[in-house]
């Protein structure tokens, strides 16, 4: 890669290069974490916490566009590219005060109401604190000029990992060539299908009489459009958040995050993190990051595999341990922890927090599309319901991968059988596969019990992209607000950024314990189209029509 | 599951909408007795919970000005009245025309609006552009402009009446739905409901989409026709547009948000009622964003944050029903609001509320009451703007 060319652009006035077809993300990472935001209501620092694309940490304005996602934009010669919504700069940010002004949150919701003359200047005040970004300049280049991909086939894969291209393959040997569509910027090729990399798919109506529709983004602007008779999902899962004081601090990272951001740029931006996590995921993390990795703090117990890899790397073990605070407001610099059942609470020195506790399925196409859910209590999560051949209750949907509850061989094994029964073939070997247990509770629930009976301290941040604070959550529920759909509507939670990915299983699981309740009785946030926001421009390419229905 | 406290109550409002609650809350402050509020789904989960918050004065009947005006001086004390801050910000609404004969449909609401005493402007393309930034050129030859019009968060509206009346002693059960309707001698006897039979001398029919269903299981045919409306809103930007924006040939408009989202809708026709349930569609996704970009060619690049819908309930001359239907005395109409519930709800429960207590109301019966509809000779006005 050394000899590669190198992409020059400005970075805030500054000249900076990127080597070929790396993401701007990594070309300003360099080994430290960088802090390219403000978060949206009291202008916390925030840095990139999952560098695929959701999280609000890396958006910056490129060539007069707001809100692009560095870890998803690979910069081309002479990019300007700014840092928006904080002044004079991410580092330094005069809009922080209100952090220290409200250390208890700003309540819009009932403050703000007098004097009734104040009202305009609350209004100035308030809207100038919202937003992420300018809005595009006038010159701001639409490449959605690009005409939109439209193609029509028999088969669509979402999802290029594992399961999707264990689908794709059985389907080429039956003869069939899909069109596998996926997110990563540079998909490995998949040998005799068609593959659209760099693309979500962010819509999946119910089918209509001629099949699916599905639409979809090929970043940076171009809109897709496949109509497939049958469809298989293989959308995979990633690493969720977790609830604690200054949970939102730059270098708490998801495990997605901290390994997105080592392959990035060749090595992570940290040196001695927390490991959050005692399963396989977690041990699969301390694998790739040891070098990193200062010690292991699980929510509850370690697995065996696990302990021995620490051990081999003299990394101390912390089970069934409650994660009390992260310390460090611009970078994390300590954790508090204690250990469950009423130890004494101690501290450790860290540059990162790095979460691997708990890898969830990517459920909203199955929502989308109508498929019937069920909730998995050991995850907390909800799956697709299955028949034995994959099948979702929708016809011509099928469901494969970690994203249906498939894990490790399974996971490869449930691509196949789901390609035998799209092309209507007998399904190879009888019998169900190992899936997730359905039955709960997860360890979590167990584990946020404990930590509610804890005297908290600092901001715990409920909803990352929207500024929600957990006692906004609280104070719904004490107020008998219930379930939910509400809270969202009440509090704001999961209606930012990333729709909920990374706030909502939480908030399900507070609620859960607040209203004394399962986590499937207190319901889901009906899962909104697009999955990832998409360009007007992208949606525009994608009209039937020359002119807007006629008038009334 | 659900279940409610007492047997009988003096009224039974069905929908715990705006409409609804603020129905209610008339009608404990003129202490009405004991008043249930039921709804089959959750609080906010209809119409008030998923519209774009537009609240204007701009009508083309004296009637609807009227109240519309008297529900923005609602909405401008609201946060002080009820505790909760709706943020309604007088931004202004702004009609756009694409052509002469859409312009002189707006100068005619311009009229009548300015004869009620609101200020309201004409605008040249120019002016329009300075209160668009980045408005496609040659996209409109003119619109209308109203200052004090503006938009509002209809989730702290609902929270704040939804609040006031629980205090008065209203009882609100959710996960109750209206079955049908027991009547003796053409009057109200009791409602029948997936909690049970209760006893009632009145039932308020406030059920916004679901409003004809509920009217038809009472034995009443009404020409309401719940439509599904889609909406969208964008990823939140910094400040740029003051006014709510609405096209008068597609019902285009959007407006942008306190929290800085572009929110905003167009009529689709696709005759999906409320079996259809509540999805969003591709072509609603597709056609909007198109619709936006050729107006402000400049948001193209903005992303699209999520979209829902809900249902508009419309009725054929585009005024809602309130009142008594003559049919079955007891049986209060206060529907067909046709996607304008949220603007015009203070003020038309008001009139709700003193029909049910048998008091004269100052609404026009040509225009309001449910009756108009059985008289076939009747004058027929029709109120067109419908959009935003």
């Amino acid at each position: 890669m050394a000899d590669a060319p190198e992409r020059r652009f400005l970075f805030d006035g500054a000249a900076r290069s990127a080597r070929s077809g790396e993401t701007l993300l990594a070309a300003l990472t360099r080994g430290d974490l960088p802090r390219l935001q403000r978060s949206i209501r009291y202008h916390r620092p925030r840095a990139p916490v999952c560098a695929e694309g959701y999280c609000t940490g890396c958006l910056v304005r490129v060539n007069g566009r707001p809100n692009v996602r560095a870890c998803r934009y690979v910069p081309s010669d002479s990019d300007v590219v700014t840092t928006e919504n904080s002044w004079p700069s991410p580092r330094f940010d005069m809009y922080g005060a209100f952090d220290y002004l409200f250390p208890r949150g700003l309540d819009t919701l009932h403050g703000f109401r007098r004097p009734a003359w104040a009202t305009r200047a609350y209004h100035r005040v308030i809207r100038r604190l919202a937003g992420f970004g300018r809005p595009p300049d006038a010159t701001a280049p639409i490449a959605a000029k690009l005409p939109a991909v439209r193609t029509s086939v028999d088969v669509a894969i979402v999802g290029a990992g594992r399961s999707g291209r264990a689908a794709a393959a059985r389907l080429v040997e039956a003869g069939v060539r899909p069109l596998v569509v996926d997110r990563d910027l540079d998909p490995a090729p998949v040998p005799g299908a068609d593959l659209l990399g760099r693309t979500t798919a962010t819509f999946l109506p119910p089918p209509g009489p001629d099949g699916f529709t599905l639409l979809g983004f090929q970043e940076p602007d171009r809109g897709v459009e496949v109509l497939a008779r049958r469809v298989v999902l293989a959308t995979g899962a990633y690493d969720a958040s977790l609830l604690f004081g200054g949970n939102d601090h730059p270098g708490v990272l998801t495990a997605d995050g901290a390994l997105g951001m080592r392959d990035a740029s060749g090595r992570p931006p940290f040196r001695r993190a927390v490991l959050v996590g005692g399963d396989a995921r977690a041990d699969a993390v301390l694998g790739d990051l040891a070098e990193w990795v200062e010690a292991v703090v699980a929510p509850g117990p370690i697995q065996p595999g696990l302990v021995r890899r620490a051990s081999d790397e003299e990394i101390p073990l912390y089970p069934r341990t409650l994660l009390l605070r992260a310390h460090g407001r611009s970078r994390v610099r300590s954790v508090d922890l204690r250990a469950r059942g009423g130890g004494t609470k101690f501290s450790l020195d860290c540059d990162a927090v790095v979460l691997a506790h708990r890898r969830l399925p990517t459920p909203q196409l199955f929502f989308q599309v109508g498929a019937r859910m069920q909730w998995h209590g050991g995850t907390g999560a909800y799956y697709p319901v299955l028949t034995d051949s994959l099948a979702t209750t929708v016809a011509g949907v099928f469901a494969v991968g970690s994203a249906a509850g498939f894990l490790g061989p399974a996971s490869v094994e449930s691509g196949a059988r789901a390609a035998d029964a799209v092309t209507d073939r007998p399904a190879s070997d009888g019998g169900a596969l190992a899936r997730v247990p359905a039955e709960g509770p997860s360890e979590l629930e167990g584990y946020y019990r404990e930590l509610w009976r804890e005297p908290r301290s600092g901001k715990w941040v409920a909803c990352p992209c929207e500024d929600v604070l957990l006692t906004e959550i609280e104070e719904a529920s004490a107020r008998g607000y219930r379930g939910m759909e509400v809270i969202k509507r009440y509090s704001g939670v999961g209606t930012g950024l990333c729709q909920g990915r990374y706030c909502l299983p939480d908030a399900l699981l507070v609620l859960s314990m607040l209203e004394e309740r399962p986590p499937s009785d207190v319901g889901y946030i009906t899962q909104r189209p697009p999955v990832v926001p998409t360009p007007l421009a992208a949606f525009a390419a994608l009209a039937s029509t020359d002119r807007p229905p006629e008038a009334r | 599951m659900s279940s409610v406290a007492r047997p009988s109550y003096r009224v039974v409002v069905v929908g715990a909408g705006i409409v609804g609650l603020y129905t209610s809350l008339h009608l404990a402050r003129a202490g009405a007795g004991p008043i249930l509020v039921i709804d089959r789904g959750f609080l906010s989960s209809g119409a008030s919970g998923r519209n774009g918050g537009g609240i204007r004065q701009q009508w083309e009947t004296p009637a609807t000005v009227r109240l519309a005006r008297e529900s923005v001086a609602a909405y401008r004390r609201f946060g002080r009245e009820f505790g909760y801050n709706p943020w309604f910000r007088q931004g202004g609404y702004l009609f756009l025309a694409e052509n002469e004969a859409e312009l002189a449909h707006l100068r005619r609401v311009h009229a009548l609006v300015t004869s009620e005493g609101l200020p309201s402007q004409v605008l040249s393309p120019e002016e329009v552009a300075r209160h668009i930034p980045g408005l496609a050129p040659g996209a409109v030859v003119g619109g209308t402009y109203l200052g004090s019009d503006g938009t509002l968060y209809p989730f702290p509206a609902v929270w704040g009446v939804y609040e006031a009346v629980r205090s008065l002693g209203v009882e609100v059960a959710f996960g109750v739905e209206a079955q049908g309707v027991e009547a003796r001698e053409g009057r109200v006897r009791a409602i029948l409901t997936s909690a049970g039979r209760l006893e009632t001398s009145a039932i308020v029919n406030a059920a916004g989409g679901w409003s004809a269903e509920f009217s038809r299981r009472a034995g009443l045919s009404v020409p309401n026709t719940p439509t599904r409306h889609e909406i969208l809103a964008t990823e939140p930007m910094k400040p740029f547009l003051d006014p709510m924006v609405a096209r008068v040939s597609d019902g285009l408009y959007f407006s942008q948000t306190m929290r800085g989202e572009l929110v905003g809708g167009l009529t689709l026709r696709d005759g999906a009622g409320v079996a259809q349930g509540m999805p969003s569609s591709a072509r609603f996704l597709t056609e909007m964003s198109r619709a936006l970009v050729r107006l402000v060619p400049r948001l193209g690049s903005l992303g699209v944050l999520r979209a829902w819908s809900g249902f508009y309930d419309d009725t054929p001359d585009g005024f809602p029903l309130i009142g008594e239907d003559p049919r079955q005395r007891g049986f209060y109409h206060a529907n067909g609001f046709g996607g304008h519930g949220f603007m015009l709800a203070p003020a038309t429960t008001l009139r709700v509320a003193r029909a049910v207590l048998g008091e004269p109301t100052d609404l026009d019966p040509n225009l309001f009451a449910p009756a108009r509809f059985l008289d076939p000779r009747r004058p027929a006005p029709v109120e067109r703007l419908q959009l935003g």
